[in-house]
This record gives C-alpha cells, structure tokens and sequence, in this order.
C-alpha cells in the first residue's frame, strides 16, 4: 500500500508541482485546498474571492487524477491568523502572519484533518526541505521559505513532505510546463492572500474599531525627543520605514522605533537604524534548545542575510548577541536560528 | 465497488432514452436551423415543437406556454427580472417578494432588481421551513411586480404551501412565479391546474441533458425579454434553439411525469430507510424540516459537532457522493442561507448534509451509505473535537 499523502494546493505553480511530483512518486495523494478567508459574502451574485485559485487547485487535482477538497477555515484562519495580524499592529509591531498560518493553520489544524484521512504525511509547495525529521533551506536561495517554518511543531517536520524544496522556482514552472498545468504561468503572488493589493491598512480599518489608536493621529518625533510632525496612526509605520516622514531634514529620516502607549513614531538617521542585540520571545526549537554561550546564524526578515550569533541569554526569551549589526531590526519579524546546512534549529518572534 | 450516488437535487444522469432523443439533431438530417425555411430547417423545427409539446404535456401546460431557456438559472432570472422590467414598462415600481430560501439564482435576481432601481422584499420563512403567510400578506400590499416562492426546496426537500401562495397573490392581482426544479418528477405538477403565472423546470434534474430548462408562462405580455435577438420563442427568449437539447428534455420529461406516482412513493420508501438507518447509528443526527411536508427525494440531516466539508470529503473517499446543500461555487461548505433563515444554530447547520435520492437509488445503495455513515461521523468529530482543543 503506497503511503497516503494530504498535500495544500493553493492553486499557485508550486503547490500544483508539488502534488504532481507526489503522484509521480507513486504516492496515494488527496488534494486539499483551504478556504481562509472570504470578504463581501453574503451578496448572491458575487462570486467568492478566492474563488478562482480553489478552481485551479482543482483543475491540477483533476488533471492529476487526484481527489480534491475544499475545506472551509475561515474561523480558525480569522481567529488565528487575522486577528493576530491586527493586535499585533496595534501594538506597534510588524507581523507575519505567513508564519502564523504555517505554524497553526497548515501544519496543525490541516494536519488534524490528515490524521482523520489516515494520511501519513502532509505535503505543500514551500522551498523547504524537510529531510529525516529535520528543516532545511530551500535548494533556490532566491526563494528558500524556511524563514517562515520555524514554528511549525517539531514533531510535525518528520511527516512533511517538501516535493519543490529541492527546485529552483524556473525548475518549478518547466515541470509544470511539461505536465502542461493550467497554474504553469501563474503570476507570482507577492502579497499577503488576505490583504488585497498590498493595502494592509484597509484590513486593519475593517477590523479596528473607528477609534482604535493605531489609526489615530499622533506626533512624530526625533531620538531626542523633538516633534517634527504628526502621523496618521502608527499602525501605518514600520522600523526602517522611509516613506510617509516629515521632510526637511538634510540627511534621510527612517523610523526607528513605534511607541503604542504615547502614539509616537520616533525617527532616526540610517545611523541609529543598526542593532547588534535582539531578543525573541514565543520560541520554538526543531532541534534541541540552544543555550547561552551557544552559537548559530540568525536571519531577521525574510531574505536578508544570515548573520552569526551567540546566544547571551535564555531567562526571558533568547538574547541573541550579533556578530555584525542588522539594519531595522523589527519587532514582530521573525528570528529563525540556522546551524550548518541551512539547517533551521527553530525561532521565535523579535521582541 | 462502484460509488454510489445521493446526490440527484444537483443533477441526475441522462437518461439513455433522452439521449436518443438527442441524436437525430446532432446528425445529418436534424442538424437545421428551425428558422430555416427548407426541408433540414423543417425537420429540425418538427424535433423542436415536438419537445415543446411534451414538456407542455408533461406540465399540463399549453405548447405555446413553454418557452426554453439555457437551464433554470436563466428561466429564474427571467421571471423575476422580466417580470420587474415589465412592471416597470406599465409605469409601476420594479418591486419584488422572494422567500428567504429561494435558489440563489432567484435570490440573485431578485438583488439585480434592487441594483437595477427596484425593490427587494425578503420574505421569511417558519422554523420548519415554510414561508410565512403574514410575511406574504404583508408584501402582497405594497403590490410587488411579482412574488417568487419555490415549490420544493433544493436543500431541505420542504414543500411550500404553493396553491394557497398562489390564491392570494390572484387575489391582489400580483404575478406569482413558483421554482418548480425540484418539484418536477417528484411531486404531480400540473400548470393548468396551479395558480402560478411562471414556472421554471430544469431538464438535467428528471434525467435529461444539462444546459436546457424551461419557463412556463401563462401570459406572453406579463414579462419583458431579458436578452434582444430574432424572434424566435416569440421575441421573449431569442436565441437559434438548442433542438437536441430540447429534445433530451422532452423525452425526459414525458418519462418524469409518466413515472412519477411510482417514482414518488419508491423514494418515500428508500428515504424513510435511509433516515431510519442513519438515526439508528448516529442518535443525535437531526432531521431537517422532519415536521413539514416535504418531496420524497431530499433528505436534509444536521450531525452534530460535525463539519459539512469534512463529512463530504470523508463520505467521497468512501464511495458515497452526497452533497452539504449549500456548496457555494468554491466547493467550501458555508453555512447555508435556508438553515440560518429557519432559525437553526450556526454550529448545528456546520454540520449539515443533503442526501437526494433519484431514479438509480436502490436500497443497495442506500444501505451502503448507512453503513459507512457511523464510521465516517466519527472520524470527523475527532477532528472536530482535536480543532476544538487547539
């Protein structure tokens, strides 16, 4: 009996390949799509939003000759992942909510419904690879996506199957070329699915009461304390951020630091944007815990560099001590500690 | 094993008997346009007015009554809109009453008409699943163009109290339009003997072809055309006419109404085991509309603590085809619409699921899905109970 196989299809190129990639493995492979969100509902005649991504996961899935399925998350994507992604703009952080839906709604809730289906193992499209109960890099540096696993339960990584971890994205679309898939030529999504056209603040006022403080206006001030100007709601500002600013100033502002409590943006020159400390707080380990004196790599946003570090402290959260400084360091962002291979020994969240 | 099929409120199979019907207008000699003057136009308008005359035979209608569509959808939309747009020719408000649990292609309708200027009235319905006659009353007196209440119901099989619908909107003098989709084949209808002015049916639901329906219409002028052509279908639904199309539907439909006392009380019996069956393993499986009057091929049940999509997806692996009620067009299983709009609760209309039993339906198959059904509900509420505790 071939291993039964639940795999995430997205309707995007890489999921449709990883599917196909499991078939032709001769694995038994049950499709799945999640229904995460749905926005102007209720109206008859209109059509769903994603709509037209579940109807190319489920044409691939004909194509392949696999049984296909649309499961509806839309609560626990909304509970999990959406209001996190509000509250923690609230709070003057800069969230990802791809590695909340990886850690909660893919690799466990999805995985619920695999063990339901006797399926062994549970499959995406993510440039990862999964190897022998370990996470690695993807094999494509130009879009590995293992900075957004780290909190994925560690138990959850030897069931993982990453059928396009070991392709480039251009090895990808010519498989899927060749099988002649309808989501071949997709266009790459860049955004997050459930913020259309990149506008993250349109989400938050349709999830925000009208008064919410992180829309309301408030002052922008300098490092030392100097107000400069006024902003229109913290939540629209991000560390490093340039644009939005009060001009003026001889040499180019950035945002430094959110104050939530005051509604203060506080901005810098690209000087006072280094950091060479940063502490991670809800962490998860795919290896064994690193402690202090312990040294890894650690990448701070999604594809920026690595860099080296020790780990200085464990009592409360990881106290990470950089061997060079990183530029805006964000809190919200993810750490992901990396050890030799690329192999991810786990993460947490920048305090 | 072969998997068996419970879901005919979506679609049937052809009937072999319809496609034969079809065949001689996708060949050499019934190929015509049957606007065509000559001979192959002659013999492609004799195939369509003899389909025409079966399905006006099978709904004790009049030939000239039945016009052709491209399905249900397209006639729904035509009374409702037609009807609208022609209240509004005489000078009258484009205004409307539709039930709470119409099929969306009324529902849709009926909301083009607001967007177009007009008025849409919601009517509600009874715990059971019946339109409320208060509610009726109420819309009749702002004098819509047209009410719309369906005669069966195509998630929870409940039939609506249509010949009483029909008494008092003749007693305003309001046009009343009756989906009869699901009623067809499985209930007598008979349009000469109902007080409606539109009917829609569909042929893929009694066995024939996809893509072919009809609308009953027993005054040319209460309606305006929804698409501008020729003239053919008198003007009120252009269009070169889909013969074999028309064909398939004729024949099927001549069958549906032939069959249908037989039919009717067979299913009864198929469904009342199936029912029995399902109880008998899950306990707590509630029955929708159980009170109500309702067709005999529709069997609507809650699980509880259950999640429609998952039941589907389990039951599919297991070879039993059955439907939530209420796919929305991505698949997903949404709450449905007629479950909220009759007061049931949002976690216990999760679990909702429409078996539709149909001419193939033996009790072979209907024990087999009663067999798997226990296992399948257990497995699911596992994974309810494991979400629950996330």
């Amino acid at each position: 009996m071939p291993e039964r196989v639940l795999v995430a299809m997205s309707g995007g190129v890489d999921s449709s390949v990883a599917a196909a990639r499991l078939v032709e493995q001769g694995y038994e492979v049950v499709g799945a799509t999640m229904k995460l969100f749905c926005y102007g509902d209720s109206v008859p005649d209109r059509p769903c939003c994603s709509l037209d991504s579940i109807d190319d996961a489920r044409s691939v899935a004909h194509a392949l000759g696999i049984p296909h399925y649309v499961l509806n998350f839309e609560d626990r994507f909304n509970r999990h992942v959406i209001q996190n992604f509000v509250d923690e703009y609230s709070r003057g952080r800069t969230p990802i909510p791809c590695v909340r839906c990886n850690s909660f709604t893919k690799f466990r809730d999805l995985l619920t419904h695999a063990d339901a289906l006797d399926c062994d193992r549970i499959a995406t499209g993510h440039y990862a690879v999964a190897r022998n109960g370990t996470l690695y890099r993807g094999r494509d540096p130009k879009k590995d996506q293992s900075y957004f696993l780290w909190g994925i339960d560690r138990a959850v990584v030897g069931r993982m199957l990453t059928p396009v971890g070991e392709l480039t994205k251009q090895e990808t679309r010519t498989y899927a070329r060749r099988l002649g898939l309808v989501t071949a030529d997709k266009k790459e999504s860049v955004e997050i699915c459930f913020v259309p056209d990149d506008d993250y603040v349109a989400v938050l006022e349709r999830h925000l009461p009208v008064d919410a403080p992180a829309l309301e206006p408030g002052a922008v001030v300098t490092t030392s304390g100097e107000q400069i100007g006024t902003h229109a709601g913290f939540a629209r500002y991000t560390i490093g951020q340039r644009k939005g600013l009060p001009g003026g100033s001889r040499e180019p502002r950035f945002v430094v630091a959110i104050r939530p409590e005051t509604r203060e943006v506080v901005v810098g020159g690209a000087d006072e944007l280094g950091g060479r400390r940063v502490t991670l707080g809800e962490l998860n380990w795919l290896t064994d815990p690193l402690g202090v004196g312990d040294s890894c790599a650690v990448q701070l946003r999604y594809r920026a560099e690595a860099v080296a570090a020790t780990v200085v402290a464990v009592d409360s959260g990881l106290q990470l001590a950089l061997a060079t400084p990183v530029r805006a360091i964000t809190p919200g962002q993810s750490g992901v500690l990396y050890g030799p291979g690329g192999r991810v020994l786990g993460g947490g969240v920048i305090e | 094993m072969d998997p068996v099929y419970l879901d005919h409120a979506a679609t049937t199979p052809v009937r072999p008997e319809a496609r034969d019907a079809m065949l001689p207008f996708l060949g050499a000699e019934g190929f015509g346009n049957p606007s065509s003057m000559h001979r192959f136009g002659r013999t492609a308008r004799g195939g369509l007015e003899q389909a025409r005359r079966q399905v006006a035979l099978a709904l004790g209608a009049e030939s000239g009554q039945v016009f052709f569509t491209s399905g249900g959808t397209e006639a729904d939309n035509l009374a409702v809109m037609g009807a609208a747009l022609a209240a509004r020719r005489r000078g009258g408000s484009m205004r409307v009453a539709v039930s709470a649990i119409e099929h969306k292609a009324v529902l849709a309708a009926a909301h083009a008409v607001h967007r177009l200027g007009g008025v849409e009235e919601v009517l509600r319905v009874s715990a059971d699943g019946v339109v409320d006659l208060d509610a009726l009353d109420a819309a009749l007196a702002s004098r819509p163009a047209v009410v719309s209440v369906m005669w069966v119901n195509n998630e929870i099989g409940v039939i609506q109290p249509i010949a009483e619908i029909g008494r008092r909107c003749r007693a305003a003098g309001v046009l009343f339009h009756t989906d009869a989709v699901q009623a067809f084949g499985n209930l007598p209808v008979r349009f000469a003997d109902t007080p409606c002015d539109l009917l829609t049916v569909s042929a893929h639901k009694v066995g024939g072809p996809k893509g072919i329906g009809a609308l009953i219409v027993r005054n040319r002028q209460s309606i305006e055309p929804l698409i501008q052509g020729g003239g053919q279908q008198s003007g009120l639904r252009p269009g070169t006419e889909n013969i074999a199309g028309a064909a398939g539907f004729g024949r099927a439909a001549e069958l549906a109404a032939q069959e249908q006392p037989e039919h009717a009380s067979r299913l009864t019996r198929l469904r009342t085991r199936l029912a029995e069956r399902l109880l008998a393993s899950v306990p707590d499986l509630v029955v929708v509309g159980e009170r109500a009057e309702r067709a005999p091929h529709i069997l609507n049940v809650c699980v509880p603590s259950a999640d429609s999509g998952a039941l589907l997806m389990h039951l599919d692996l297991a070879g039993v085809a059955v439907s939530s009620g209420s796919a929305c067009a991505s698949g997903a299983a949404d709450p449905s619409p007629v479950l909220t709009a009759m007061g049931i609760p949002a976690a216990l209309a999760a679990g909702a699921l429409r078996f539709s039993l149909g001419r193939d339906t033996d009790e072979a198959g209907v024990d087999r899905a009663a067999e798997v059904f226990p296992g399948v509900v257990a497995k699911v509420r596992a994974v309810t109970g494991a979400l629950a505790r996330a």
